[in-house]
């Protein structure tokens, strides 16, 4: 690509939002760039994801209220996308080893609206980049091709009309692993016996009933508010007890071992993130990169998007309760409290 | 001002706002100190946004016909950034019959401009650094109604760092954010103290939003933030760019570069023990302040890898990236052009 796009007349479509039930809604689409072109320099992969999409979704809380999700199918999975499909939430994970050839083979069914894979903190080219105003949003079947570089947690998202359609659910974990695979932090480092995984993220109930191109003609919409009622740890319900004692959310682990935790900011929010003293956490990479000292912690703040990698190595037996605090962007005050639990047990 | 005056410009024509020359730093190392004559006029002004609302703004100006939000970089005459030894003289004239307040912190600067009067002072650019004046009177409204602009200060005696020791850079950017709730900026305008929750509905960066293409405005410079060549960047690879970022608003915020880790080198004007790279940097409300390295190297997870290419910076608090509750892309971001 280069330059941007130039044209507003051959570039920008108005799209009817011809989406039936199943959350996607009824209107018109502005400001996206429907295209599905050839993969610029497409080499044969080593590894590829096959991902569809899925519009009628839903997630139950524990007050037993429902909430529409939409997000991405693992095809070659057999889970087939479309208007009437649910799937997982989060979305089926991608993991890959550092140096390997990634093809994400995104196919968009018809009626199932505009969207696209940005995979969040790996850095192609920007035609592998999926942000539509700078290449196009994908109608139809395009392949995104990546090689990553740098071990570390990450996770791929929707980057059309995306302050919504991140917030529907439509992202999942990336893991990028050294050469030595699964168990290896980074060559030279750590390694670990056991994972959790800390994706936080807050709902607001009043986005999920809005159609995948709501407000991009200029409605108001309303997205200038994120006015969150419930919290989720990866896919569960964190505000009660539903994420304790839940590996992978969950972390179980005898003294001696080592924990892995990836904790992602999935929300909009920022975060207040508290970790017991005993569970003796030091941070080794955060977004994608090692830091050049590892840093021992007790907590952090973190802001949309960042991704901290912590190993935890506790000398002592004990169910350690992990928190993070949802605080409001403006007034900093706590919107809600998102737990789980690290249970170490003796050797 | 007067009350005729302010009759001039709410029913002729409130002055329209523009952005001041920040952004885009230049800078040429001198031997010598220099003294800085700088003049600004407080005034006052409203905006269309896109959807085509008014919003009230007020500004340090260069001149008394127009809005400039933010001020315009200080600088010398030349327009090259103030080097640390600079004696910088600053003429205020303030055309509102309100009194306002030029502060910089850091630099011991804080001088009241009363309502309808000039007011000239002088200080000394003794520390090097990204300093930021704003209007600190009738805090935080005066500041986020408009009142900020950037004081970018080089050491003396070096040519490519922040400071004495830093990593390298051969171009920089200002970035100011800010946020705006328009109710509060109206009853600002009307001589009240807001009494609603804040609630911004608009999202600028160097006091644009972006404007996708095929949008009202989109590619024009003066008016679509992707495209503002004070704040998009433009580099070839190694062209390591030093950003000066700040937050005006009241939101906290989640600057994300694509295409490339920035290196954090600053928080809040504190050099950091180390030196993190970071696709996603927590820039605090309430001025907080962030300087950064986006290092235009070729973006490492590319295959076949690449030079050149268009990717986005954008806040991944995506609230801030609508306009009046919609608008996707209308909102605090830019575009980064590896050419």
């Amino acid at each position: 690509m280069g330059k941007r796009k130039k044209s507003s007349s051959s570039t920008s479509t108005t799209t009817s939002g011809d989406m039936g039930g199943g959350g996607g809604g009824m209107g018109m689409a502005c400001y996206v760039y429907p295209d599905t072109p050839a993969t610029p320099g497409r080499v044969t992969p080593d590894v590829s994801y096959d991902r569809s999409v899925y519009m009628n979704g839903s997630m139950t809380m524990d007050d037993g209220t429902t909430v529409a999700i939409w997000g991405f199918t693992d095809t070659a999975a057999g889970q087939m996308g479309g208007m009437d499909a649910s799937g997982d939430f989060p979305s089926p994970p991608m993991r890959v080893n550092v140096g390997t050839i990634v093809h994400t083979n995104l196919s968009v069914p018809m009626m199932n609206g505009i969207h696209t894979i940005h995979h969040h903190g790996i850095e192609p080219a920007d035609h592998a980049d999926g942000v539509g105003h700078i290449t196009w949003d994908v109608n139809g079947t395009y392949t995104y091709q990546w090689r990553p570089m740098s071990p570390g947690t990450y996770f791929y998202h929707c980057h059309t009309n995306t302050v919504l359609h991140a917030e529907m659910g439509m992202y999942g974990a990336l893991i990028v692993d050294p050469p030595e695979g699964p168990g290896t932090l980074l060559s030279g480092g750590p390694i670990y016996d056991s994972e959790a995984f800390w994706v936080v993220d807050e709902i607001d109930s009043r986005w999920h009933t809005l159609g995948w191109t709501a407000g991009t003609c200029g409605q108001d919409v309303g997205l200038h508010l994120l006015e969150p009622d419930y919290f989720i740890i990866t896919g569960v319900d964190g505000s009660g007890t539903s994420a304790m004692n839940l590996p992978p959310i969950s972390g179980e682990m005898k003294v001696g071992e080592k924990l892995l935790a990836r904790y992602v900011c999935a929300g909009y929010h920022p975060h207040e993130v508290r970790i017991p003293a005993g569970l003796n956490a030091k941070i080794y990479i955060s977004d994608g990169r090692a830091l050049p000292t590892p840093q021992s912690t007790t907590g952090f703040r973190a802001i949309s998007g960042e991704r901290y990698d912590m190993i935890i190595e506790p000398s002592e037996a004990g169910n350690y309760i992990v928190e993070f605090d949802i605080k409001d962007w403006i007034t900093g005050e706590v919107w809600g409290t998102v737990k789980t639990n690290v249970v170490v047990t003796e050797p | 001002m007067k009350r005729r005056n302010f009759l001039k410009y709410t029913t002729a024509s409130l002055a329209t706002v523009l952005s001041g020359t920040t952004g885009l730093i230049a800078w040429s190392p001198r031997a010598q100190a220099q003294t800085i004559n700088k003049t600004f006029y407080v005034t006052q002004g409203t905006s269309t946004m896109i959807d085509g609302s008014s919003v009230y703004f007020r500004g340090f100006s260069s001149s008394p016909s127009v809005v400039n939000v933010p001020g315009e970089l200080i600088t010398d005459e030349n327009g090259d950034a103030i080097q640390q030894g600079d004696t910088v003289n600053i003429t205020i004239h303030n055309t509102l019959n309100t009194s306002h307040r030029f502060t910089i912190d850091g630099l011991n600067v804080n001088e009241n401009i009363p309502a309808g009067q000039t007011v000239s002072f002088s200080f000394k650019a003794s520390n090097y650094g990204s300093f930021h004046y704003y209007d600190s009177s009738n805090a935080p409204y005066n500041r986020l109604v408009g009142l900020h602009g950037a004081i970018p200060v080089m050491p003396d005696g070096s040519t490519d760092e922040l400071y004495p020791g830093s990593p390298t850079f051969v171009q920089q950017y200002s970035w100011i954010f800010n946020d705006i709730d328009p109710v509060w900026h109206n009853e600002i305008r009307n001589g009240r103290t807001p009494t609603t929750p804040y609630l911004p509905r608009y999202f600028t960066l160097n006091g644009l939003g972006g404007r996708p293409p095929g949008a009202p405005g989109a590619h024009d410079p003066n008016i679509d933030a992707l495209t503002d060549p004070r704040s998009a960047l433009h580099g070839h690879i190694g062209d390591r760019t030093l950003v000066r970022i700040v937050n005006m608003g009241k939101a906290d915020q989640s600057v994300h570069a694509h295409a490339n880790h920035m290196e954090w080198l600053t928080e809040n004007g504190q050099v950091r023990d180390e030196v993190w790279e970071k696709d996603c940097l927590y820039l605090e409300a309430n001025m907080g302040a962030i300087d950064s390295i986006y290092p235009f190297d070729v973006p490492p997870d590319s295959w076949p890898r690449v030079s050149t290419g268009a990717y986005p910076m954008h806040l991944h608090t995506e609230m801030s990236q609508t306009a009046a509750g919609g608008y996707y892309m209308f909102g605090a971001m830019t575009d980064i052009y590896f050419e």
